[in-house]
């Protein structure tokens, strides 16, 4: 591990109510990521993975335990306060990518900037940048269901990473794609990460994705596990 | 066999391709200025940024996102405004009357019924109340053009008194007036009257009473068109048509020297109690008790009397609402349900729940007020066309400020109550429960 | 060609099925259209209501005169001379004294209050004789008794003591100076004559300073209809300047009055059904695409096109006709039987109740049958034309 300490779970708990069940999928669960990581989790379905990533995300909310992000606490915060916290932190890549079907390309990457005080001119510059990184500056106009599931999930990077977030949070980013365009995919967020220092936490049932992470963790009902001895 | 099925094919294909470019080119009207729209605030720049500035963006785009759908719900609330404008409009020419009204004038009518006659020798001891400026006494003649069907609305007046009362709302030239008082078989016609049967000054025209005969038993009277009056304002009712009291008179079989009614200008409205109760109190023990009443409450009396025309057009605009409100606040309904996912995307990326319950809102808001204003137009060019032909009675038929005034409210209520409940749905969805959806 | 029906038949249920998913939207629709129904029938209702209530007024046994061109009883005219000369006419039946029947009639208007508005509407008042009774069919008196000759009372139809406030038997009304007495209620069957206050013709004539005048005389005809004498009498002699018709030609005519309303009904339900369609074709492009997959499917597993055709068509249908049902039922359930009154001929109001009947009710279905077919037609061509690749795509 490396570099300064981004987000640190402390004896997190996550439960809720079924019917007159009470479900756990976290009791006390510790984790730290550092600024800088590319991080995979894997595990079966059921594991708790996703909740974990839409609680790093902030769009769900622990029920016991202290959250922080650059130290400071983001489990206390109100529902609008932590939508202002996503559009600045947080890049979300998703597996059936999410794209806005009535805007082209270029207008889905400007999305999240329509939350931000930049002038227009300023938001075209950043979605030029953005599309030119994802290789898709020739396609900005294009609408997104003419697209191939490989260019439509380039288009979903280009947005998640348009307004600089410094944490890129991917469920299952290559579950709907082949092999090679995976492949791809996989190898952008690496050059993300790399090159643009970008802190990635990654969801995925693929051991092959998760071959292009620095690190893996493995999650099992609730909690994190040694697999590597078996691997 | 396959060859002939071929060839049919071919044919319905030809067929149908033909069909659907004459529509489209038919109905270009209605889609282009839309797909112009959709078209500049694409790749208009300024457009576009007063648009993102003003956060209607997005509802735009979603509004837009499935043409047909979008199509059917602004033309099902573009009918409800057509209706609604055009009724509207009908409905308050129908009440031009009330609105019109002069203060300072009353209508003195036999205390029976409005139909009862008076004696002729009311006249003059009315002129005689203090704070009566000017009257005038009327009689109905129940005139007709050549045909039964085709009524003329027609008075016998005493003409020296009819502009002293009425002048304010009557523009006539002053040869014109003179010439019709020096002409005892003159007929002072209104301009709707004039164009309708296309009469001019000099014009000889035989007019039929459904009343009164002659004495020689004719129900024919002749007449010289002597002037042509039209109104001082645009509602001015000017389908009014007016002679000589003397020759009425003088010539009828039965029923003379009674008149109809009197026209009363009062020297100030504020008198105008003092001089009812003057009138009416000195009838009161006659045979002839008589009821004086300011204009305006007459002709609001007189079109109550006619039937409950704005009962009817009240229930049928508001069913027509109704319709509407029903089809567009469920399929905007429907649209919001269908984009469950998108708004959880959108709330994760960071949009807050009061901007997404705000972008329906504005969303239900656009499609109310595009329907409604296009809808609007078209019942205004409707009423242009309609008050065009010298056939139409009506003069006031015009859509005021005051209704377009109500429209707007009705197309900001309309968008509310369609929108609300989607909208209220949007700001609650859970962004996990949104996303899982798939 | 029997696996077609079935097919349709497969289809129509998995759409009826489905049904509960776009519950609210199938919904809106079907309401939609039966509110367009319900106006139509209302307006129908109406206007065949006011045409029965004139219609039931008129006989064809009677004849009635009017001064010629006057169209209304209201503004004819007849001196007591012109009653002589035309009552010795040929074709008018007379009485075991050899005296011709007939009936000279005042008609006048008085101010009454409407009970629903609370203001002065136009009420007819009519001076009779007994011979003017008799003339009538079904007249009866309801309840008290019967005008004296000679007294100021007056007996009042059942419609005009319904919409009309103050005319309860007993009651004294007042008409300029004269007071009279309400001594009694009359109806005639639901005819027109039921909106009129009757008083003794010699008693109105002098109370209104009528002179010696009328308004109409009837005279009942020898033969039913045939009007044939007194139209010749008329035609030779020149003081006689008067329309003769029967009663029953004369309110037919007057129930045509409100046939413009007809029209305004016609014209506005169809373009309230305008909007009604864009709703039921919204419905229906749903539903079609709701069940792309399912229809895809069935294609591939060799349903024919035509049954996803027909399939949608019908369910559009089976919508509208269920819109069209409730619309006529509730007209019937909320406006058959509705009394209320307007401006008959006369100047005057005429009371009558709206009337709903098999041929009006058919016309509203008719009208939902339309709206179904179109609102039906397009979406069903689409689900015909939805390529079969769809049943194996995946994801969205």
């Amino acid at each position: 591990m490396s570099g300064k300490l981004l987000y640190d779970l402390k004896s997190v708990s996550k439960t809720f109510v079924k019917g007159k069940e009470k479900i756990t999928i976290f009791d006390k669960l510790d984790m730290s990521i550092a600024e800088g990581d590319f991080l995979a989790i894997m595990g079966p379905s059921g594991s708790g993975k996703t909740t974990l990533l839409n609680m790093l995300g902030g769009v769900d909310q622990p029920t016991g335990g202290e959250v922080f992000f650059n130290n400071s606490r983001v489990d206390t915060l109100s529902e609008g306060q932590l939508a202002r916290w996503r559009a600045n932190n947080i890049g979300f890549i998703f597996q059936f990518y999410n794209l806005m079907p009535m805007l082209n390309a270029a207008r889905n990457v400007e999305l999240p900037l329509l939350l931000t005080k930049l002038s227009s001119s300023q938001r075209k510059k950043s979605v030029e940048t953005a599309l030119k990184l994802v290789g898709l500056s020739d396609r900005a106009t294009h609408m997104t269901s003419e697209m191939s599931g490989g260019q439509q999930q380039r288009v979903a990077i280009a947005r998640a990473i348009v307004s600089d977030p410094k944490l890129l949070l991917c469920d299952e980013p290559t579950g709907d794609l082949d092999r090679k365009t995976a492949d791809e995919i996989l190898s952008m967020l690496q050059l993300l990460n790399r090159k643009f220092g970008k802190t990635i936490v990654m969801v995925t049932h693929d051991a092959a994705a998760a071959a292009y992470a620095k690190r893996t963790l493995h999650l099992d009902k609730g909690v994190f596990v040694e697999k590597d001895l078996a691997a | 066999m396959t060859f002939l099925k071929n060839i049919i094919g071919l044919i319905f294909r030809g067929l149908g391709l033909a069909l659907k470019y004459i529509f489209l080119t038919i109905s270009s009207p209605v889609w282009l200025p839309f797909w112009l729209i959709a078209y500049l605030v694409e790749h208009i720049a300024f457009v576009r940024n007063a648009l993102i500035a003003t956060d209607l963006y997005l509802p735009f785009k979603n509004m837009e996102r499935t043409p047909l759908r979008f199509a059917l719900t602004v033309f099902a609330i573009f009918i409800a405004f057509l209706i609604y404008g055009a009724l509207t409009a009908f409905d308050n020419a129908m009440n031009a009357g009330v609105d019109l009204a002069a203060d300072d004038r009353l209508v003195t009518v036999n205390k029976i019924n409005f139909t009862q006659t008076l004696p002729i020798a009311y006249a003059q001891k009315v002129t005689a109340i203090e704070g009566v400026d000017s009257l005038v006494h009327m009689n109905w003649f129940g005139g007709y053009y050549k045909d039964p069907r085709e009524q003329v609305i027609t008075f016998a007046v005493d003409q020296t008194k009819l502009l002293e009362v009425y002048g304010d709302d009557m523009l006539l030239d002053e040869t014109h007036h003179k010439n019709w008082l020096r002409n005892q078989q003159g007929l002072l016609v209104g301009e709707l009257v004039a164009k309708k049967y296309g009469w001019k000054v000099g014009d000889r025209i035989p007019l039929n009473s459904n009343i009164f005969s002659k004495m020689d038993g004719a129900s024919v009277w002749d007449f010289v068109i002597e002037g042509v009056y039209s109104g001082k304002f645009k509602q001015a009712d000017t389908n009014g048509v007016y002679f000589h009291y003397k020759y009425f008179n003088e010539a009828l079989a039965f029923g003379s020297n009674q008149i109809g009614w009197l026209g009363i200008k009062t020297t100030d409205p504020s008198i105008n109690e003092k001089v009812i109760k003057a009138i009416d109190d000195m009838f009161v023990n006659s045979p002839f008790e008589t009821e004086t009443v300011p204009e305006k409450a007459f002709n609001k009396s007189f079109i109550a009397r006619m039937g409950d025309i704005g009962l009817i057009v009240t229930s049928s605009v508001s069913a027509a609402f109704f319709i509407i409100l029903v089809i567009v606040g469920f399929s905007m309904a429907l649209a919001i349900r269908e984009r469950t996912n998108e708004i959880g995307v959108m709330k994760t990326l960071g949009f807050t729940s009061r901007r997404i319950f705000k972008m329906v809102l504005m969303e239900s808001m656009m499609l109310a007020c595009l329907g409604g204003t296009v809808g609007l137009a078209a019942s205004s060019f409707v009423i242009k066309q309609v008050t065009s032909s010298p056939q139409f009675p009506l003069a006031g038929l015009m859509l005021n400020g005051e209704i377009i005034m109500q429209a707007i409210i009705l197309m900001v209520f309309l968008g509310l109550i369609t929108g609300i409940v989607p909208a209220i749905n949007a700001l609650r969805l859970n962004i996990i429960t949104a996303l899982s959806r798939r | 060609m029997t696996s077609i029906f079935s097919q349709i038949l497969t289809v129509m249920m998995m759409n009826i099925r489905s049904l509960p998913q776009r519950f609210w939207m199938s919904f809106s629709a079907t309401l939609a259209i039966s509110v367009v129904v319900a106006v139509l029938l209302s307006f129908l209702s109406m206007s065949k209501g006011f045409e029965k209530t004139l219609e039931g007024a008129g006989s064809e046994n009677t004849a009635i005169v009017t001064r010629s061109g006057s169209k209304s009883e209201l503004n004819s005219v007849l001196s007591n001379d012109i009653v002589n000369i035309i009552t010795a006419a040929p074709g008018i039946a007379h009485n075991a004294a050899g005296q011709p029947i007939y009936s000279p009639e005042l008609f006048v208007i008085v101010d009454g209050i409407r009970r629903s508005s609370k203001l002065k509407a136009n009420l007819p008042m009519r001076g009779i004789s007994s011979v003017g009774f008799e003339l009538r069919s079904n007249v009866e008196i309801a309840e008290g008794r019967m005008f004296e000759a000679g007294k100021n009372e007056i007996i009042v139809g059942k419609a005009a003591q319904r919409e009309f406030a103050g005319f309860d038997v007993g009651t004294e009304v007042r008409f300029g100076k004269t007071i009279w007495t309400v001594v009694g209620l009359f109806s005639t069957g639901g005819s027109a004559f039921e909106s009129e206050l009757w008083a003794d013709t010699r008693t109105v004539q002098s109370q209104f300073r009528r002179g010696n005048s009328f308004q109409t005389v009837r005279v009942l005809l020898e033969t039913p209809g045939d009007v044939q004498g007194m139209v010749d009498l008329v035609k030779q002699d020149p003081r006689l300047v008067l329309d003769i018709q029967t009663e029953a030609e004369f309110f037919s005519e007057q129930g045509e009055a409100l046939s413009g309303l007809v029209s305004i009904g016609w014209a506005l339900s169809i373009i309230m059904s305008l909007g009604a369609l864009a709703g039921a074709l919204n419905t229906m492009y749903t539903s079609v695409s709701d069940r792309e997959r399912e229809i895809a499917t069935l294609r591939a597993i060799g349903f024919s096109n035509i049954s996803a055709f027909f399939g949608t068509l019908v369910e559009s249908i089976v919508l509208s006709i269920l819109g069209g049902f409730i619309g006529a039922i509730a007209s019937y359930l909320f406006m058959n039987g509705r009394t209320t009154a307007t401006m008959g001929g006369n100047f005057t109001q005429v009371g009558f109740s709206f009337e709903m009947s098999p041929e009006l009710f058919q016309d509203g279905i008719y009208l939902a049958l339309i709206i179904g077919l179109v609102g039906g037609i397009f979406p069903a061509w689409r689900a015909a034309r939805l390529p079969v690749i769809l049943a194996f795509r995946g994801g969205v």
